[in-house]
């Protein structure tokens, strides 16, 4: 292994770099937390109770308000004029209109928006009939509605109907169904323009480190080592998240836009599990020459395995809907038992995988506190090698617990704010949720350049003696930690003699 | 020509009478009245909606000079502000059904309740919060239903209009909008006057301040939030939450434990601020309800007072609560009826409409104080 930047570095450039980067890393979470708005933003419409006329088999629609076009509704469905004039349960329309007037004006989506997601919530009336709680409602749970990946128009006008067949018993005996809220989830619009533009130019810097990382390698006389090329595949799977198609949305219709945001991440984050894998791997310091996928075959299966099943969870759930935005798979009772197999598989991929990866990083520590030893009996060059291998593990080993922690923080942070209401708090400013977004994207990208950069091949320091001899080092070096061993089981057993 | 000249006088001297007495408003006249049915029924008939707003508003029984102002400037807003009285007095009477005050309303009288509110007791507390609960209730319902014009947008810092406000951060909550514009309404008829220190309008006034807020924060604090995951896959590393109203019923309840913990007052030292009037019970909070006075006995019809009493009430023989026939009588004993009663049975119960009942009849006895 060759030195790379990190070890020629001298500590101040490394300070400066350090500082640079963390730097840019609270700009991530001050422009999440001062500039951007809250990530979505919630809508809750109530239902316009249209009646409908004439015959059932025509196709109508209704709209809650505007002039003319209004439908012809009641407040209530149990008024007079129900009773009065003979009214049936099938010829009422809920009747929605998103978005809905706000201070005198009728608003409209804006592409910038970029989903919308909806839940139902079901007034029913108690009945003593149905005695299930006390009070005047029943304390009914949400209910899933539909979820669109792309606000391409302007308007969205739902119209709900709950037709009666006596006969096949449907909707016979829900209780009596005073009124319908929808509640819409969009995302907010100066939120996408914050992080696209976040993405915009994080893009153009991810790739250029990239391209010098490469012509690095390219310039080294050997080929490129399994750690550099997936280094380099993580540098291509940040890029490729970095990419920033949001800009499309604004002229095209996309509702695949959220199945495809939800693959890049996976990609990504899968490609960052390997990374750690591949190496830690390469930093045993055993006998065991490694430098081949083949020799993780284990450990990355358990990363593909689990990626696999939260692909095929995703595309069962986000991928039918571009096809039927009302479709999820947790109404049916197969379909709920199908999705949570999925993803317990994905959590046993998951744990296995953490196992693998700290029992990795236990042999790694354990060989350093065993090189520890040896290291003053070592020549200089071999002293050297060891020194760098244990450093530039150990500096990765702190960054990403550090990236790590701060991720686990932020989130607990975000969640336990979004909980609570506040109510008319003026003087709250920072939205924690959206500094965890990009924070927590920006970290990645931040994290991700500081290892193009430290871990490229060194050109500096070259090592005087040539290949050949650091290799037959290396192969003498090998044999070093069995003999210390078992000095040390030789000793130990004399002892215990 | 003397002659002449007087009697002009006089009818100037008349017309001037009925100027003032169209704008002098009676100081119980409540607002309440938009609830009573024939209160705002004037909003439903459309030719005088033609008309413009400002000789209904003026038409409105009960409304104090600010209200009428209020209600020029939100004429679309009146609706629902009557929704909002009559879903209070619905429930205080629900609430106070087996009571010996049952909150009964008082035809043609414009306080709605008659004088026995004008006594500030625990029953007037009650009314005047649940009132207010009931505006922030209809008012909040009729936003979420895009029937208001004015129901406000976010508070965003940054973009100004309203079309960019919405695009870069959604628009806020309407509880909130419901709650401003109730304090704005029900409020301002109390701060129309000033009262000097120490006296008993102030004192008055500070109390229907106090019980209106607490009734407002009565459903904003009692609105359940609820949310919802649609993060990555649809996991929970996003969520987004929202209020749901509470239902009317829930608010009355919790105005109720309120009512039954209310907390008696009266003026600090220097006369300006209320505060409670035995040291051994808590401080009163804003959610808590506060009363002056002791209430008046209910048991036996009073015109002083404006109590009813509970002559010809329907009590129940078993019960050992206030409904029971020994309290709810006051001791005087009571008269057993048979009744006959008809009620809808063996319903098909479909979700609205159409329920097709039969009817079945059963006797009861019927037991009323004498």
């Amino acid at each position: 292994m060759a030195g790379v930047v990190l070890e020629t570095l001298s500590w101040k450039k490394l300070i400066a770099l350090g500082i640079l980067l963390l730097l840019l890393l609270l700009s991530f979470f001050l422009i999440g937390g001062l500039v951007a708005p809250n990530p979505s933003n919630v809508m809750v419409v109530l239902g316009t109770k249209c009646l409908r006329k004439g015959s059932h088999m025509q196709e109508e629609w209704f709209i809650p308000f505007g002039g003319n076009e209004k439908c012809d509704s009641i407040n209530s469905v149990d008024e007079d004029r129900v009773y009065d004039e003979g009214i049936s349960a099938n010829q009422i329309v809920f009747s929605f209109w998103l978005p809905y007037m706000r201070d005198g004006k009728q608003l409209d989506f804006s592409r910038w928006q970029q989903m919308l997601l909806t839940v139902m919530q079901l007034d029913i009336q108690y009945d003593p009939k149905f005695p299930m709680v006390k009070g005047n409602q029943y304390n009914c749970s949400l209910l899933a509605f539909f979820e669109l990946g792309s606000l391409h128009y302007d308007y969205y006008l739902i119209n709900v109907r709950v037709p009666v067949e006596p006969y096949k018993g449907i909707n016979m005996e829900i209780g009596s169904l005073m009124d319908i809220w929808v509640i819409g989830i969009h995302q907010n619009g100066g939120f996408t323009k914050v992080w696209v533009s976040i993405k915009t130019a994080m893009f153009p810097i991810v790739l250029a480190v990239l391209i010098w990382f490469w012509r690095r390698i390219m310039m080294l006389t050997r080929p490129p080592n399994l750690l550099e090329r997936t280094l380099f595949s993580l540098g291509i799977a940040m890029s490729l998240l970095n990419l920033p198609l949001e800009w499309l949305t604004l002229a095209v219709d996309m509702p695949f836009m959220l199945m495809i945001n939800d693959i890049r991440q996976g990609i990504f984050y899968a490609m960052l599990l390997c990374f750690w894998i591949i190496f830690a791997g390469e930093h045993i310091m055993d006998q065991v020459e490694r430098n081949r996928l083949k020799h993780y075959w284990k450990h990355l299966a358990a990363v593909i395995f689990g990626c696999s099943c939260l692909f095929i969870f995703e595309l069962s759930e986000r991928g039918v809907r571009l096809t039927n935005p009302f479709f999820s798979i947790w109404i049916t009772d197969v379909g709920t038992k199908l999705a949570l197999s999925f993803i317990i598989l994905a959590g046993i991929a998951a744990c296995s995988y953490f196992l693998f990866l700290c029992y990795m990083i236990f042999q790694v520590f354990r060989n350093i506190s065993a090189k520890r030893t040896t290291l003053p009996s070592m020549s200089s060059a071999r002293r050297k090698f060891y020194l760098g291998v244990i450093y530039r593990f150990k500096f990765l080993m702190i960054s990403t617990l550090f990236c790590a922690a701060l991720t686990v923080c932020f989130f607990i942070i975000s969640q336990l704010n979004e909980g609570q209401w506040k109510f008319m708090d003026q003087d709250l400013n920072l939205e924690y949720t959206s500094a965890f977004f990009t924070g927590v994207f920006g970290m990645w990208n931040v994290y991700v350049i500081g290892l193009l950069c430290m871990y490229a091949p060194s050109h500096k320091n070259k090592p005087m003696e040539t290949d050949e001899t650091s290799n037959e080092e290396e192969v003498q070096l090998t044999h070093l930690p069995s003999e210390t061993s078992s000095v040390q089981a030789f000793a130990a057993k004399a002892a215990a003699d | 020509m003397i002659k002449l000249k007087k009697c002009l006088d006089l009818q100037v001297v008349i017309i001037l009478i009925w100027v003032l007495q169209s704008f002098v408003v009676n100081a119980m006249d409540m607002w309440w009245n938009l609830g009573v049915v024939g209160g705002a029924e004037v909003w439903r008939n459309q030719k005088v909606y033609i008309l413009g707003a400002q000789p209904m508003c003026s038409q409105l029984k009960g409304l104090s000079l600010g209200q009428t102002k209020l209600c020029q400037m939100y004429h679309d807003h009146m609706p629902s502000i009557g929704r909002g009285a009559q879903l209070g007095i619905r429930e205080c009477q629900y609430q106070f059904r087996f009571r010996r005050w049952n909150c009964t309303i008082i035809q043609g009288d414009s306080s709605v309740f008659g004088p026995v509110i004008e006594i500030a007791s625990r029953e007037a507390s009650f009314t005047h919060a649940i009132s207010a609960a009931g505006v922030v209730h209809a008012i909040s319902r009729s936003c979420r239903e895009g029937e208001l014009a004015s129901c406000g947008c976010s508070r965003a810092l940054r973009p100004k209009d309203l079309d960019r406000d919405w695009i870069w951060g959604g628009c806020g909550d309407n509880i909130e909008y419901g709650y401003r514009f109730a304090r704005a309404f029900v409020d301002v008829r109390e701060r129309e006057k000033n009262h000097p220190r120490h006296s008993a309008e102030l004192s008055r006034m500070m109390m229907n301040l106090h019980n209106n807020e607490a009734g407002r924060r009565s459903v904003y604090n009692y609105a359940k939030v609820a949310c919802k995951c649609h993060g990555v896959s649809g996991s929970c590393s996003l969520k987004t939450c929202w209020q749901q109203l509470p239902t009317f019923r829930e608010i009355g309840d919790r105005l109720k434990e309120r009512y039954d913990g209310a907390v008696e007052s009266k003026f600090n030292k220097r006369g300006t601020k209320l505060v409670r009037k035995y040291k051994k019970y808590n401080k009163p909070t804003k959610e808590d309800l506060v009363y002056l006075d002791e209430s008046p006995d209910y048991c036996v019809v009073n015109p002083k007072t404006g109590s009813l009493g509970t002559v010809g009430r329907e009590c129940n023989k078993g019960s050992d609560g206030m409904d029971g026939c020994n309290l709810m009588c006051c001791g005087r004993g009571y008269n057993t009826f048979k009744r006959k009663l008809v009620e809808r049975c063996n319903c098909r119960f479909v979700w609205c409409c159409q329920v097709k009942c039969k009817t079945c009849e059963s006797i009861v006895d019927i037991h009323v104080c004498k």
